[in-house]
């Protein structure tokens, strides 16, 4: 049984044109999922109308079979729904400490939010030993690191990345993609988009292909990539939006 | 912290905690003391009022910092607190007979909850616009004082002397005005603490990101924008007392709200110890310039150059650039 559902989203910014025009998505606990599309198929901003940053202007989204809706992004976290923006999330002028602060920072615990960090230095001893180092003057692989403890301090049910590996090397988005799949062994269940769908759909379970903000197709990330409609649709031969 | 401080070893760090101790035991000492020299001695008038101003506008400095340094929203109308704190005082004493040294916590209190609803209204928007709403503040509150006749409207309201000897009159602002300017600092140094001023300084990083890591953002920038008024607020409601006279374009004039900010720039915006070095520089400086240059304008222009010159090599205020140059003093280094 899916516990994230997005049921005939239609979606958009202020009074602007709708960019999510009736999205329809299943989500099934512990898998992956990469999003690919066009530009402007309405990626990023399905994960914005999960997170409560848009505005739903038509349909559900449910978690764990309670409606998302009306809900602020802070309330949605709660729940349990983690959501990386682009350029990785961290604050560049806080300390590596901080950072990890702030993943844990709706737990009212402060004992258990520094127990937690306690854990991810001892996963990640190059976070202990740059405790008190800033964000920003860390190496991009230093940063994914932190980037995967800030999660794991918050413990969440989803993680949510919009284009985790923009602007960056190939062995670093490498380094990215596998810090996201000891997030899936842990029992997270992730939902990425990603540009570079070759990558995404490389290390993703499943597949969902959007376009003009509608679920196209979808299925095993394998199957996608090989799927004849992915060339028509990134080489702009076929611009229709209903099939599934 | 800085990246110095990371691979300082915990001896150093000890270190460092201990001249901290001892500077601040000085410092506590030696303006307890000040005032002894005027009763002892005479002669102290004019430092005294120095050092009072001096505590006001460390008070000022270190309250907006919460706003404009913590939370990064740069607020040209804080001046509108330290109108309404003064402006409560006055009230509360001329109609009611509450004597402001009474009243001050009230109006400080007064301030901060006007700072809740203006702030609601006002953070709503972001950047300029924020700034350019705050201007409108100063402008929008200068036209409802010069036209309440209740409290005298633009010819303003008179209150009478401190009923206390002359050569002492001052020492009952001086303890009182120190007295806001270290809750000012501790409430600073507070927030840098908890776990609110951790959200604030991620708001003034990225707002969309604070917001998805679970920051109710607009209730922490409201809040901060209160919180910042509460001090100032108290420093009004003194500083009208102690001049025996208020007016609108005593408070509010936007060269009275810059100063706020340029004071807390200069020292270095968002740590603990850069209002109080800013508001120290600036007001020295001020005085400096006034003194050599009497009562022409060329005073301002002077501050204004010193201001450009000290920001050219300090860009992130002096204790900011120090600290980020890992050169900050260790007694210098609160946050």
């Amino acid at each position: 049984m899916p516990h994230l559902v997005v049921k005939d989203v239609v979606a958009g910014y202020g009074s602007g044109p709708d960019i999510l025009t009736g999205l329809s998505l299943d989500v099934e606990e512990g898998k992956s999922y990469c999003i690919v599309g066009p530009n402007g198929a309405g990626k990023s901003t399905l994960l914005k109308a999960i997170c409560g940053l848009v505005n739903i202007r038509n349909g559900t989204i449910d978690f764990e079979g309670e409606t998302l809706l009306g809900l602020r992004a802070d309330q949605v976290l709660q729940r349990g729904i983690c959501f990386v923006p682009q350029d990785r999330s961290l604050f560049p002028d806080m300390t590596v400490r901080e950072n990890l602060r702030m993943g844990g920072y709706i737990l009212k615990d402060r004992n258990e939010v520094e127990r937690r960090i306690d854990e991810v230095f001892e996963m990640f001893p190059i976070l202990k030993e740059r405790a008190s180092q800033h964000a920003k003057t860390m190496s991009g692989g230093q940063q994914q690191q932190l980037l995967l403890g800030r999660a794991l301090v918050l413990r969440p049910k989803v993680v949510m990345l919009d284009e985790p590996s923009l602007g960056l090397a190939p062995k670093v988005s490498k380094q990215i993609f596998d810090s996201m799949n000891q997030l899936k062994d842990a029992g997270i269940t992730i939902i990425v988009v990603e540009q570079n769908a070759r990558m995404g759909l490389g290390y993703c379970d499943w597949g969902c292909v959007l376009d003009l903000g509608k679920l196209v197709f979808e299925g095993a990330s394998r199957t996608v990539l090989d799927d004849p409609r992915m060339a028509e649709l990134y080489l702009g031969t076929r611009r229709t939006g209903s099939e599934k | 912290m800085s990246t110095d401080t990371a691979i300082a070893g915990p001896a150093d760090q000890t270190d460092a905690n201990r001249s901290r101790r001892i500077f601040l035991g000085i410092i506590i000492v030696a303006t307890l003391a000040f005032p002894l020299l005027q009763v002892f001695f005479g002669g102290f008038s004019y430092w005294l009022h120095m050092a009072l101003f001096l505590y006001m506008n460390i008070a000022i400095a270190s309250s907006w910092n919460i706003i404009g340094g913590f939370a990064g929203y740069i607020s040209l109308g804080h001046n509108v607190f330290f109108a309404i704190g003064g402006y409560s005082a006055a009230i509360l004493f001329a109609y009611f007979g509450v004597s402001p040294f009474i009243a001050f916590p009230l109006c400080g209190l007064i301030s901060m909850g006007f700072g809740f609803i203006i702030g609601m209204m006002t953070l709503r928007t972001r950047g300029p616009t924020f700034i350019i709403s705050t201007i409108a503040l100063v402008l929008l509150a200068k036209i409802l004082l010069d036209n309440w006749d209740y409290i005298g409207g633009s010819n303003g309201i008179s209150l009478p002397l401190l009923d206390m000897p002359v050569e002492y009159v001052k020492l009952p602002f001086y303890y009182a005005m120190l007295a806001i300017a270290a809750g000012s600092v501790f409430l600073g140094y507070s927030v840098r603490r908890w776990k609110f001023g951790l959200g604030l300084r991620a708001i003034s990083q990225d707002e969309t990101k604070a917001e998805v890591a679970g920051i109710p953002t607009r209730f922490y920038k409201t809040l901060a924008f209160a919180l910042s008024g509460l001090f100032i607020g108290m420093a009004g409601a003194l500083w009208g007392y102690y001049l025996t006279y208020l007016s609108p374009a005593i408070f509010l004039t936007i060269l009275v709200g810059a100063k706020f900010v340029l004071m807390t720039i200069l020292g270095g915006r968002g740590t603990i110890s850069g209002p109080i070095v800013g508001a120290i520089i600036f007001i020295s400086a001020n005085e400096f310039f006034v003194a050599q240059f009497g009562a022409t304008e060329l005073n301002i222009v002077a501050t204004g150059v010193l201001l450009l010159l000290v920001l050219m090599f300090f860009p992130e205020g002096i204790v900011g650039t120090l600290k980020r140059n890992g050169k900050l003093p260790a007694i210098l280094d609160w946050d």
